[in-house]
């Protein structure tokens, strides 16, 4: 899977301070450490921007001193949108647009303008859809007029929304369903998710391992890339083949083995258990791993 | 040819809880069909309806009709408890309001007192409800435990941020715990799994909180039946624990309830039905009426 570097975000404190003080050191070392760590693009993450719009060339520009990874800009503010995509050296990846009709009006031509990769992801007005069905109908509809605007499939990286296992767990299960069918639906089309939102909610010391299960489980069903932190060395090394015992053991209960788990590794045990959780075998809670 | 409705067959059985010592014993749970599905499979302990009590004169605020059939008995704990038995309460539900630190703020040696007279002087098991306080609750269940050492109450709430010393407590004396979480059924199982680890999991009974219409009894209903589904058709053990529906705290204090007796009746009657369809195991109301119409509706049917 393409790894896009989640850790330059403008809710964590030290990447805010850094921006509000136009502090170039700490957004560069984060940038640094995520390319050593293997990310394929950085994601430079300003949320809403509603207040400073301009925010995001200062960080554009600071980040491309250090790296010639290219930079996928991630609001939802069209203006602030453009201001990245312009200063972008490499090829940008725009996250992102989606069936809403504010995106579709504004960030979709955003697109066409700088002939960049695309995130659309499957979000209506209503919200996010809550099945396969309502999914599979939202990402028809936007692809079709983005294609219509002359953005190819292959420029299209579809965003299925991943919801937290602790608060919607039935989402969990679903997404893969989604994910699986995705190329029968859009031939060459590829595909993004915000991976760390399967564990939001889940107390702190317990997120890695939902996170590097269900990426594993993501890529089994096709999907091409996952925006996720780079600087979890296990995740990373998952995700270079370097585990395979660990990816073997996930792929046989996607596959409905009734694994034994006392023939596993105390390592093994814990993905398997995390595997049940997150295709909806067991019911979430956040003490899976002490049963 | 004739119609036959299919059978669905589970394999998931609700723990059998036992609450009350000897002769008093009451069981709940060990069904292993969705709730009041008789005609898949039998229910061994049909719901238990208790009424609710308190520790002390109720305050002011209480809400007046539901005391009347109770006349001068609510000042006297074990008065207003043995009525509540004549009513034909399966279970009697203390609650400890006095020890409420917002309120009396009573010692919880002094309930504990009071709670053992209780248990003495009536003939069904009691359970008792600390007033929901963290901290407080964590002395007064503990002292309760202790001075009704070998009763078998069914003592709680025991929360996620206060359940290791009462739990402790109602190991060493033979009690059987309320473990209660807010509407929320992966912090409810989250809670089961950290007591089974040391407390036996057939003396547990899950409190998922209880809401009438109109003050979220979407919630509680379809957690309510998630919680059975689970444990009955997915086999989760935990959540297999019979489920406790006390509706006394919610029902007739609602402003609805206390401005019209006839509306507030049906409030907690059709709230206790709902919650009975849900998958309550035990139901705990406030005003006896309530009592006969959900025993003369299950009658002859469970
Ligand atoms: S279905 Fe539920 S939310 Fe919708 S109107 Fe009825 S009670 Fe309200």
């Amino acid at each position: 899977m393409k790894i896009i570097g989640e850790n330059i975000h403008i809710i964590s404190k030290a990447v805010n301070d850094a921006v509000k003080e136009r502090n170039p050191k700490p957004i560069q070392e984060l940038a640094l450490a995520q390319a050593k760590a293997g990310a394929d693009y950085i994601d430079v993450n300003v949320g809403p921007a509603r207040k400073n719009p301009e925010n995001v060339s200062w960080l554009v520009d600071v980040i491309q001193q250090v790296t010639e990874l290219p930079l996928s800009i991630d609001t939802m503010n069209p203006g602030a949108m453009e201001n990245g995509l312009k200063l972008c050296k490499k090829r940008p990846l725009l996250n992102s647009a989606s069936g809403r009709t504010d995106s579709k009006v504004n960030m979709l031509p955003l697109a066409v303008k700088y002939k960049c990769d695309v995130v659309i992801s499957v979000l209506v007005d209503t919200g996010c859809p809550p099945d396969v069905e309502g999914r599979s109908e939202s990402i028809m509809n936007t692809v079709a007029l983005a294609n219509e605007q002359g953005i190819p499939n292959e420029d299209i990286w579809v965003d299925p929304i991943i919801l937290p296992v602790s608060g919607d767990q039935v989402q969990v299960g679903l997404c893969l369903e989604f994910v699986k069918i995705l190329q029968d639906l859009l031939p060459g089309v590829k595909g993004t998710v915000g991976l760390s939102n399967v564990s939001n909610g889940t107390p702190e010391h317990l997120r890695p391992i939902l996170n590097r299960t269900y990426m594993v489980m993501l890529e089994k069903c096709g999907m091409y890339s996952a925006i996720a932190d780079p600087l979890d060395q296990e995740l990373m090394a998952i995700n270079r083949g370097e585990r395979p015992h660990i990816v073997k053991i996930i792929h046989r209960v996607m596959d409905g083995e009734d694994v034994d788990l006392n023939s596993l590794t105390p390592e093994e045990r814990d993905y398997a258990k995390t595997a049940k959780v997150l295709k909806g075998d067991i019911l979430y809670s956040h003490a899976w791993l002490e049963v | 040819m004739e119609y036959k409705a299919p059978v669905e067959t589970y394999t998931g059985k609700v723990a059998e809880v036992v609450i009350g010592k000897g002769s008093k014993a009451v069981k709940v749970g060990g069904e292993s069909v969705l709730p009041l599905h008789t005609f898949e499979g039998t229910i061994p302990n049909p719901p238990k309806i208790a009424l609710q009590t308190l520790d002390a004169a109720p305050p002011a605020s209480w809400t007046q009709w539901v005391l009347e059939p109770y006349g001068d008995a609510v000042k006297d704990p074990v008065a207003w408890a043995k009525k509540a038995v004549e009513y034909g309460a399966d279970l009697v539900a203390i609650t400890l309001d006095s020890t409420d630190p917002a309120g009396a703020n009573a010692p919880a040696d002094a309930a504990a007192v009071v709670v053992k007279k209780v248990n003495d002087a009536v003939s069904v098991p009691l359970i008792v409800y600390g007033t929901g306080d963290e901290k407080k609750d964590v002395e007064v269940l503990v002292k309760v435990a202790e001075v009704c050492s070998g009763e078998v109450l069914l003592l709680g709430p025991v929360l996620k941020e206060n359940y290791e010393p009462i739990a402790q407590a109602a190991l060493a004396h033979g009690h059987n715990l309320i473990a209660q979480t807010p509407l929320d059924i992966n912090l409810l199982k989250e809670l089961n799994i950290k007591l089974a680890k040391f407390f036996p999991p057939n003396r547990i009974v899950i409190d998922p909180l209880s809401s009438p219409l109109g003050y979220g009894m979407e919630y509680s209903f379809s957690l309510m039946e998630r919680t059975k589904q689970t444990g009955v058709i997915f086999k989760d053990a935990m959540t297999q624990m019979p489920i406790i529906a006390n509706l006394a705290l919610e029902t007739c204090k609602t402003k609805e309830a206390k401005a019209d007796k006839k509306q507030g009746i049906l409030w907690e009657l059709m709230a206790a039905v709902s919650l009975l369809l849900a998958g309550a195991n035990i139901i705990v109301v406030q005003y006896p009426d309530t009592l006969k119409a959900l025993k003369g509706l299950m009658a002859g049917k469970v």
